[in-house]
């Protein structure tokens, strides 16, 4: 007997099944907006927690899918609507200004609608959009949100000037969420933590920081990552759990 | 109407010329008498430098990492710089913002600063000097006080830089 044929089709069937659970595990659903029909993937989980954020650009956001999948298998859900499409915006900074507030809201509404816990997530400049969001949805009182994981937030207004307390954009200071400050080690911008912290907390918000040593901001994005980037981009699901538990979770 | 029009083309050439040098140079000027904060840390080879021990001299504090490419791009022309200051006394101390002794000596090994480093392992200097971004300048005048802020890695050695800063050892 030719074991070989053998071995092909089996390995074939096994990369078939490899790929077909995780399709299986990804859902979509379109969110119809004022503006815009925003795709959400959704990652599925019998949890009571759903995490709604992350930044998802049209398929780029492997880490991110990656740490998605890795949650749901421990039951928290994980919503990563992709606003950059639905508002055919370029992955720019300045992007961020043009997604109307009320977009994202009307996202949270959809969340909420499952009955579970909603925390939001984001990273780099995006954090001004779900702090944006989360000031809104508590403006037209709706039902409280769980809190906020922010990793190395990038909120100022302007370039920061030398000797100067920075400015930070409009959203900062604006919602009574908890929230969790995620900042690399090696980057400047650890050393602005506690001025941040400190206008979050202006509105109320309980903000608990958290320094990730030897990293650097968007280590999961970088192509030149360096081997203690490469580790704690694989354990970034324990990260977030870690995250969600200093939020308030204790079921986790 | 050509003649109406030559000024107001010169005024705009010459505004365009200042403006143009003004973002090459970067310096930002501090109004008035602003202190620079205390600053007192160790170098690499543990000998202990207190900012205020430099009074009557025209002092580059400059905050970096060995992480910041700006900051391993424009030490050359920092080393540069030192040559070209004339008889202005004038000294460069540069502090690292957190990072570990083993870290920092790899670096100056391989980029090789010929100016004074400063170490800065928690962080209090950043903190008091106020610093959110890598690189942070400042320099400071003969009296002590800020004269500037910059920003971003520049070429410290441009004519521009030079002129600015040569001027206040003159003050």
């Amino acid at each position: 007997m030719n074991i070989k044929p053998v071995l092909l089709t089996f390995t074939l069937l096994l990369l078939a099944t490899a790929v077909q659970t995780n399709v299986q595990a990804k859902e979509i659903k379109i969110v119809e907006t004022d503006d815009a029909d925003v795709e959400v993937r959704i990652f599925p989980a019998e949890g009571n927690i759903l995490l709604l954020g992350f930044a998802c650009d049209e398929g780029k956001s492997i880490s991110e899918e990656r740490t998605a999948q890795s949650l749901a298998d421990d039951g928290i859900e994980v919503w990563m609507p992709d606003m950059l499409s639905g508002f055919m915006l370029p992955k720019v900074r300045s992007s961020l200004i043009e997604i109307p507030t009320d977009s994202l809201t009307k996202i949270i509404a959809e969340a909420t609608k499952t009955g579970k816990d909603v925390y939001l997530i984001a990273s780099g400049p995006d954090t001004d959009l779900i702090l944006r969001g989360a000031s809104e949805w508590e403006a037209d009182n709706n039902p409280p949100l769980s809190g906020a994981i922010l990793m190395f937030p990038r909120l100022f207004k302007e370039t920061p000037v030398p000797g100067q307390v920075p400015e930070y954009v409009d959203s900062v200071g604006k919602t009574k969420l908890p929230i969790m400050l995620l900042e690399g080690g090696r980057t400047p911008n650890r050393w602005g933590l506690n001025t941040l912290s400190h206008e979050l907390q202006k509105s109320g918000s309980k903000v608990t920081t958290k320094v990730i040593p030897k990293v650097r901001g968007y280590f999961f994005k970088r192509q030149d990552a360096n081997r203690s980037e490469d580790v704690v981009t694989s354990q970034m699901a324990g990260l977030v759990k870690v995250s969600l538990f200093y939020l308030g979770e204790n079921e986790i | 109407m050509f003649k109406r029009i030559t000024p107001f083309i010169l005024l705009f050439s010459l505004t365009g010329l200042l403006t143009g040098q003004a973002q090459a140079v970067g310096l930002k000027a501090v109004k008035g008498d602003v202190p620079a904060p205390a600053l007192q840390l160790k170098d690499l080879q543990g000998k202990t430098h207190n900012l205020k021990d430099y009074r009557g001299q025209v002092v580059l504090v400059q905050f970096w990492a060995t992480y910041c490419g700006p900051c391993r791009k424009e030490m050359p022309s920092m080393n540069k710089m030192m040559t070209k200051m004339g008889d202005v006394p004038f000294k460069i101390l540069a502090v690292d913002m957190g990072e570990s002794e083993a870290e920092v000596k790899q670096f100056v090994d391989e980029v090789k600063p010929e100016f004074t480093i400063l170490m800065d392992e928690d962080g209090d200097s950043i903190q008091s000097w106020k610093v959110f971004a890598a690189p942070s300048n400042f320099i400071i005048g003969m009296d002590g006080n800020i004269k500037y802020t910059l920003f971003g890695g520049v070429e410290w050695d441009s004519p521009e830089l030079i002129e600015k800063i040569k001027a206040l050892g003159k003050e």
